[in-house]
């Protein structure tokens, strides 16, 4: 395969080569104007075999390319048969060639000079994907592939000039220019409907052929024209290869000089470069709407008629965001279908316009683009399903907790309180007693017990409180930090823009986040105030608790720090800290509050 | 003096009844609720109510909630709130509606006889009785540009007694100095703080405490 690929690529420039250098090679006086009829086939034909060869490069897996090779040597053989009287070199191609083929395959090698023509049918029909699409375009070409061998075989076996009656040429002349003209009209309307069914990618690429077809449409229009031409030029009888009653597009080959050009540069226009798809996968890592991904692929693939089909497994088909069933196009479409498998069954498919075809890398990557993204999109779900499982496991715990907290504050209350305040009532009777019966020794004893006591029920209330302040959940937050304030070995400033209740976790939770600030502030910061700001607005609860100490506190350091922002995540807020040197430090949160 | 008492631990119900009872009071009702302290109230004639802050059901501020409506249902009871815990804001709150007849204590209090019955009595005459626990949270507490920081320690013994809602009477014999001379301490401090000498010696202490508790 790759032989071969690199005799074509050595061959066609050789025998551009090699016909132009004959050309050179032969002007004489005599030859001039048969010269300039070569010419005719020689610049298209080398322009054919030139843009081919560069255009089977670019594209390798592109049809087009060969195709616009055998155009270009198909001319070029012709050429060389225009010049083979008054060129050598010419000749000895000629012969090399005849003597390869043989002389009785002289017809053969005469029949397929003009495939040439069919062949820039098949490709204007065929571009730019190298593939027929409809039935009616292949069945079109393969009829003429047949048929015009075949009518210049009729034309140059029967003896026409010998004399079997002048109708019988007028006839064969008129039935093939019908054929011809009809089949060329019928290529022409196909591709025109190609043009105008197209998308955006396919006229993209079709309107450089269709501009480059227009000098040959006016010479197909205009057959005096040619009639001109052939005035000024002098053609001089050119033998059996060269048909002047043919059509005269066909006779024409100049006018294709562009034509090569245009399918080049249409080829390439329809070469979508990576670019566009690049973009789509910064796009897509963006993270896209399920509705945005079909635009974005659009304009990446620049084709605007491109859907997205995702795979639904209780339908057992592809179906559109709208659960409108799918149908993949058939390999003869017009359409083409890529399906993005997942691990058990397809996740999608890409139906497009089939001129994107050509480019099945480019489709390829921007499909794997889109199933990754998809997948993305899956992964994305789940994980944001399990992260609100974690949220609100979270958001459990820390209620269950404070919750805890309360009880425990609640039994000691009611428990171990109330029981040593009503032991030191008791012991405090006794005392009295004792001191009533003159019993000083006992009585002193007791005063010792009931300020040890006494003692005991001032840290067991502190502990209570650092456990939860019932002062918290008998007036609220404002009361609670008011207290915290009052017992602040710095001056505390609350500024509280409200004074209702909040659900209780989230008292608890603003309450515990500025108790541990002012504990930092008054350990760490060595300020010498303290700013407490709590608003309500719009759905949010936000507490500040600024020191003007030396700041350097920093979230990811201290545990007490990473501490609070856990629990104000846990239950949906955020805490920000802020601390510059000599700035003091902010602790910012704010609390979801409905 | 009759006294309904209020509480839902019955062995601190039954010390504090046995401290009153010690005392000459008449315990004429027990209540556990307050729900049981308003039927109470409905029917016996009492002079002064010793509630909990804290009581059946939720175990919260029923208490407060009873006092108030108490204090507005019966102008003329005393009220004494009692609490594992003191807080200036229920303080002011309970002054606030009216600084007559009210007094809020921590729970240990009962203990020192003395400090609790001189707090019942002056309750029960019209005045008001405020934690020392409070007062002197709020007079420790660190102001930004504090007045109270001029005063000398005597002014500042005298703003205590004065913000617990003792009487001139009470504070000079606890101080053990003349009348005049606290008089003069009176006035010193009311300009050094620069509070108007507003109402009796039972309106200053709600003047005297949302001094001391506005920042």
């Amino acid at each position: 395969m790759i032989a071969l690929r690199r005799s074509i690529q050595v061959a066609v420039p050789a025998l551009v080569v090699l016909v132009c250098v004959s050309d050179l090679l032969s002007p004489s006086q005599q030859s001039v104007p048969l010269w300039l009829y070569a010419l005719n086939y020689i610049v298209p034909g080398a322009a054919f075999a030139i843009a081919g060869l560069v255009a089977w490069s670019l594209r390798p897996a592109n049809h087009m390319g060969l195709l616009m090779m055998a155009v270009g040597v198909g001319l070029l053989i012709g050429a060389a048969g225009i010049l083979t009287p008054v060129s050598p070199l010419a000749r000895t191609i000629s012969e090399f060639l005849r003597l390869r083929v043989g002389h009785p395959s002289d017809y053969l090698f005469l029949a397929l000079g003009p495939l040439w023509a069919v062949v820039i049918l098949h490709l204007l029909l065929a571009f730019p994907s190298g593939r027929l699409g409809a039935r009616l375009s292949r069945g079109l070409v393969a009829a003429l592939y047949v048929f015009v061998p075949l009518i210049s075989l009729i034309g140059l076996s029967v003896p026409f000039e010998v004399g079997l009656g002048s109708w019988l040429q007028i006839g064969y002349t008129t039935v093939r220019s019908v054929v011809y003209q009809t089949c060329f009209a019928v290529g022409f309307v196909l591709i025109m409907k190609r043009w105008v069914q197209g998308g955006r990618a396919r006229r993209r690429s079709l309107s450089p052929v269709l501009w480059s077809l227009a000098p040959l449409s006016v010479a197909f229009l205009t057959p005096t024209l040619e009639g001109v031409l052939q005035q000024v030029i002098g053609v001089p009888d050119a033998g059996p290869l060269v048909d002047s009653t043919n059509a005269v597009a066909l006779a024409s080959p100049l006018f294709l000089i562009v034509l090569p050009i245009g399918f080049l540069v249409g080829l390439l226009r329809s070469g979508l470069d990576m670019t566009s798809v690049a973009s789509l996968v910064v796009r897509l890592s963006n993270g896209l709407l399920p509705e945005q991904l079909q635009p974005a692929l659009a304009k990446a693939l620049h084709d605007p008629s491109l859907e997205v089909a995702y795979w639904v497994p209780a339908l057992e088909s592809f179906a559109d965001l709208n659960g409108r069933r799918v149908e993949l196009p058939g390999p003869d479409s017009e359409r083409a279908a890529s399906i993005l498998d997942g691990a058990a069954s397809p996740v999608a498919a890409l139906v497009y316009d089939s001129s994107l075809r050509h480019e099945p890398q480019l489709v390829e990557t921007a499909a794997a683009a889109v199933r990754m993204a998809l997948e993305n999109a899956g992964l994305q779900a789940q994980l944001k399903a399990q992260l609100e499982e974690v949220r609100q496991s979270r958001a459990r715990l820390v209620e269950a907790g404070q919750r805890e907290r309360q009880q425990v504050e609640r039994d000691l209350h009611d428990g171990a309180q109330q029981q040593l305040v009503a032991l030191l009532l008791a012991l405090q009777a006794t005392r009295a007693e004792a001191a009533q019966y003159g019993d000083k020794r006992t009585a002193a004893m007791l005063g010792a017990n009931i300020a040890a006591l006494k003692q005991a029920l001032v840290e067991l209330r502190e502990l209570a409180r650092g456990i939860h302040p019932s002062i918290l959940t008998e007036a609220g937050l404002v009361a609670a930090i008011q207290s915290l304030g009052e017992r602040c070995p710095i001056p505390v400033q609350l500024d509280a823009e409200y004074s209702d209740r909040l659900p209780s976790h989230l008292e608890a939770t603003l309450y515990f986040v500025t108790a541990e600030a002012i504990t930092n502030a008054v350990k760490h910061s060595g300020g010498g105030r303290i700013q407490i700001s709590l608003r309500r607005r719009s759905g949010i609860v936000a507490l500040d608790v600024c020191d003007d100490g030396k700041g350097g506190a920093d979230l990811a350091a201290g545990t007490g720090l990473r501490g609070l922002s856990d629990r104000v995540a846990a239950v949906g807020g955020q805490l920000t800290v802020k601390s510059h040197h000599a700035g003091g430090t902010t602790i910012h949160s704010e609390i979801p509050c409905a | 003096m009759r006294v309904i008492v209020a509480d839902d631990s019955a062995l601190f119900r039954a010390g504090l009844v046995r401290v009153l009872q010690s005392e000459g009071f008449e315990v004429v009702g027990q209540a556990r609720t307050a729900d049981e302290l308003y039927a109470l109230l409905a029917t016996e004639q009492a002079s002064l109510v010793i509630l909990d802050i804290h009581m059946p059901p939720t175990q919260t501020n029923e208490g407060l909630i009873a006092a108030r409506q108490i204090r507005r249902q019966y102008p003329d009871l005393g009220v004494l709130l009692l609490s594992q815990y003191v807080e200036s804001h229920h303080a002011l709150e309970l002054l606030s509606q009216s600084p007559d007849r009210v007094g809020y204590l921590l729970k240990d209090r009962v203990a020192d006889v003395d400090e609790f019955f001189d707090a019942v009595s002056r309750v029960a005459s019209g005045g008001s009785a405020i934690d020392p626990l409070v007062v002197s949270r709020l007079l420790a507490r660190k102001r930004a540009g504090d007045l109270v920081d001029d005063l000398t320690d005597r002014e500042r013994s005298v703003l205590a007694l004065m913000a617990e809602g003792r009487s001139n009477d009470a504070i000079a014999t606890e101080l053990r100095i003349s009348r005049k001379t606290l008089e003069t301490h009176i006035g010193t401090i009311y300009s050094k703080l620069g509070l108007e000498p507003t109402g009796g010696e039972h309106r200053r202490v709600l003047a005297v405490l949302s001094y001391l508790r506005s920042s």
